[in-house]
């Protein structure tokens, strides 16, 4: 046999690197606590998640590439790519604002005002502001643009009607990205408008919904004669959603840049704990070509955010390339997530060590995984994203 | 370095030699024009003729010649140009001018007395066999070295096997440098799928948009569009492995290299299968050259040995783990 290349260690981060200070940090302050590869009698609680989070800005990262002058640390892309790998390679809990990091201060630096920048983006990084996320709709989940959630002009702004569904976190949060129409539905695109609405208005109604894994994140909500002021609305009607979209496009390609190392250390994870038990080892080896080929999509999907991540620092549109990523992490993760519980649903009673940890763990990713083709643009979205703007497949003859 | 050339024009240029190369009439005239363009000696020092590039310039040459089934032992000449130089610099001066046809008998180890897998060695005149001290040797097909067709699917460039019974291999290369050359020969595979698997998807989304059943191009029916955009993610997932493990990156190199050449080895063949399926009826007959994409895409694979590749990996994933979070587990073990 030929001497393996693969074999190589990944280099330690060169002393005072980012990566080096980020690695050096978690180490200290990921207590087991806050580890996602534990179970808990009881959970994390959510100002122990707000208060971690916390310090993680302030240890300089999250916010990386956000302008200084509004709390973010003014940094490049690479700086980001960096340090989320890191984040990736430990167990560390999933933002829970992820929506302000991630769509709402990128979509407010794009297309807000400097007293709406001044006043969201600085709140979103010191974790006072959560946000949610506002689009869906019973009647507009993938179809986006069917959406009746109305804003009429009145006297004191905007008056808002309507119900959102499977917004997450709306139950935690301040402040919700909100879209609406200022038409109707027949305008489809036209007439979109963005706010960020303060969830402690009247007229606003949340009622939680409880997930597949469990937890009671999602949430409905209802707007009644919600009036929301001019100064919470995001660019004009048409001109906010537009940009939006353009921010969105890149979001899709960039958010949870973690993900591809946070894939791999769940793999090391449940190799590494089925290693200390006889058991448990023979019970994961016949599945060893399948988790070799599952460590191999890890390295491709690092190859289409990487590349991607490259080219938009050249300055270059990445357009509809972002469906690539989105759609291959979530397959790829959902055929690791079923191989590791059909790896620790074999566990014979009585395991002890890391085990217990390890099945939890893996029955919490198979469930929570199954969420990750339908949200943020289903698997067949992206498949229809793909034909129609990078394959331009014609629909008549 | 090389900061001046672009990979991309390299390939532009095999394009157009291997599209010449499909009307020459035999190896030796292919040979000739692809030597004439640079393209055989890519990879080897100055030395001997090269242009003494690294593997991203050879890389979009392979791939050109995936995609237009070039039938010369490309991938071997490349490799044998750059890894004989140093021992052997006379006959990898005349295989990078294609004056000597040579390739690589990639399967079998001469010990056991017959190799195999040697792309288009009818015509070689030295083909690099691999010795059981994990080194290669030269062997010349003639007297005591008997050549006969080794029986794997590319039609293209079919391979042949050798019964070495008479013949004693010139020991060239130990086993470190057929250790980087056959890390050499993995990635230049990979972009040698990467070309083919492109090709395929692009004859199967144009038929698909002139082909009208009930009334509609194939193209309008969603089945279909997904089918194409689960190719396009295929070919683009090894375009971006292949851009990152060219870029060297931080975080470890051969783990790229060996993904991007493993995950080719299984998706490339998928594509074409996938196109066939598209072409119908035509897709499973001569009158498409899809058929030729799947041989030289499986051939490579075996070729490559990928299956044993990823038990290796998977070896190396059960052995140790870097991440810091689990090595305490692991050690424990």
């Amino acid at each position: 046999m030929n001497p393996h290349p693969a074999r190589q260690a990944s280099p330690v981060p060169a002393a005072g690197s980012p990566a080096a200070r980020t690695r050096a940090w978690l180490a200290d302050n990921l207590t087991d606590r806050l580890r996602t590869d534990r179970a808990h009698d009881t959970p994390a609680t959510l100002s122990e998640l707000i208060g971690f989070e916390k310090a993680l800005h302030e240890a300089g990262f999250a916010g990386i590439t956000w302008p200084k002058a509004y709390g973010g640390h003014g940094l490049g892309l690479r700086e980001h790519l960096e340090i989320n790998r890191e984040i990736g390679r430990a167990p560390v809990p999933n933002s829970v604002n992820s929506i302000g990091k991630e769509l709402a201060g990128p979509i407010i630096l794009a297309v807000g005002n400097d007293r709406q920048k001044e006043s969201f983006l600085p709140a979103i990084l010191t974790m006072k502001h959560i946000w949610c996320q506002g689009f869906s709709e019973p009647g507009a989940g993938s179809d986006l643009a069917a959406l009746r959630t109305r804003a009429q002009r009145s006297q004191d702004g905007w008056r808002i009607n309507g119900q959102k569904i499977w917004t997450s976190g709306a139950s935690k949060s301040q402040r919700c990205l909100l879209l609406a129409r200022t038409g109707t539905a027949d305008e489809r695109h036209k007439g979109l408008v963005l706010f960020a609405v303060p969830m402690d208005l009247p007229g606003i109604d949340v009622r939680e919904i409880t997930s597949i894994d469990g937890q009671r994140s999602f949430c409905e909500v209802f707007f009644n004669d919600v009036i929301v002021s001019d100064a919470d609305m995001l660019g004009a009607p048409d001109e906010g959603w537009a940009a939006a979209t353009r921010v969105l496009s890149i979001e899709r390609a960039t958010n949870r840049m973690y993900r591809s190392w946070r894939f791999q250390s769940e793999l090391e994870h449940l190799i590494a704990a089925c290693r200390t038990d006889a058991r448990a080892r023979s019970i994961m080896q016949p599945y060893a070509r399948q988790l070799a080929q599952v460590r191999i999509e890890v390295e491709i999907l690092k190859g289409l955010v990487e590349t991607l991540v490259e080219r938009l620092i050249a300055g270059e549109e990445i357009g509809p390339n972002g469906s690539f990523p989105k759609l291959y992490w979530s397959e790829a993760h959902q055929r690791f997530a079923r191989i590791g519980l059909e790896i620790v649903a074999q566990f014979p009673p009585g395991v002890d060590g890391p085990l217990p940890d390890l099945r939890a763990r893996m029955q919490d990713i198979y469930l929570s995984s199954r969420a990750e083709t339908i949200y943020a643009g289903t698997t067949e979205i992206q498949l229809d994203i793909i034909a129609k703007r990078i394959l331009n497949l014609k629909r008549a003859a | 370095m090389h900061d001046e050339l672009d990979p991309k024009e390299f390939e532009d240029t095999a394009r157009a030699v291997i599209e010449t190369c499909a009307n020459a009439g035999d190896t030796a005239t292919r040979g000739r024009l692809l030597a004439e363009a640079g393209l055989l000696g890519v990879m080897a020092p100055e030395a001997v003729g090269g242009m003494d590039l690294p593997i991203r310039f050879g890389v979009p040459i392979v791939s050109a010649a995936g995609a237009g089934l070039l039938a010369f032992p490309l991938i071997e000449s490349i490799l044998l140009a750059r890894h004989l130089a140093l021992v052997d610099p006379d006959l990898a001066g005349a295989i990078a001018a294609g004056q000597t046809i040579a390739t690589i008998a990639w399967t079998g180890d001469a010990g056991a007395g017959t190799v195999g897998g040697a792309p288009m060695g009818a015509g070689a005149a030295q083909v690099l066999v691999f010795l059981a001290d994990g080194g290669a040797g030269l062997v010349q097909p003639g007297a005591g070295v008997a050549v006969r067709p080794g029986g794997a699917l590319d039609i293209d460039a079919p391979d042949c096997a050798l019964d070495l019974s008479g013949a004693n291999p010139r020991p060239v290369l130990d086993a470190r440098a057929v250790a980087a050359l056959r890390a050499d020969a993995a990635i230049l595979r990979a972009g040698f799928i990467m070309g083919s698997a492109a090709q395929c998807l692009t004859l199967a989304a144009g038929y698909a948009q002139e082909r009208v059943q009930f009334g509609k191009p194939l193209s309008a029916y969603q089945v279909l569009r997904h089918r194409l955009s689960r190719d396009a993610l295929a070919v683009e997932t090894l375009r971006a492995g292949l851009t990152r493990a060219l870029s060297e990156p931080a975080e470890g190199v051969a783990m790229a290299r060996e993904a991007v050449w493993l995950s080719a080895a299984r998706i490339g063949p998928e594509v074409a299968e996938s196109a066939i399926q598209i072409f119908g009826g035509m897709g499973f007959t001569w009158e498409v050259p899809l058929h030729r994409h799947l041989r030289q895409m499986h051939t490579q694979a075996a070729n490559g040995a990928a299956m044993a590749g990823l038990d290796a990996l998977a070896a190396d994933l059960f052995a140790a783990t870097d991440n810091e979070w689990y090595g305490d587990l692991a050690n424990a073990g």
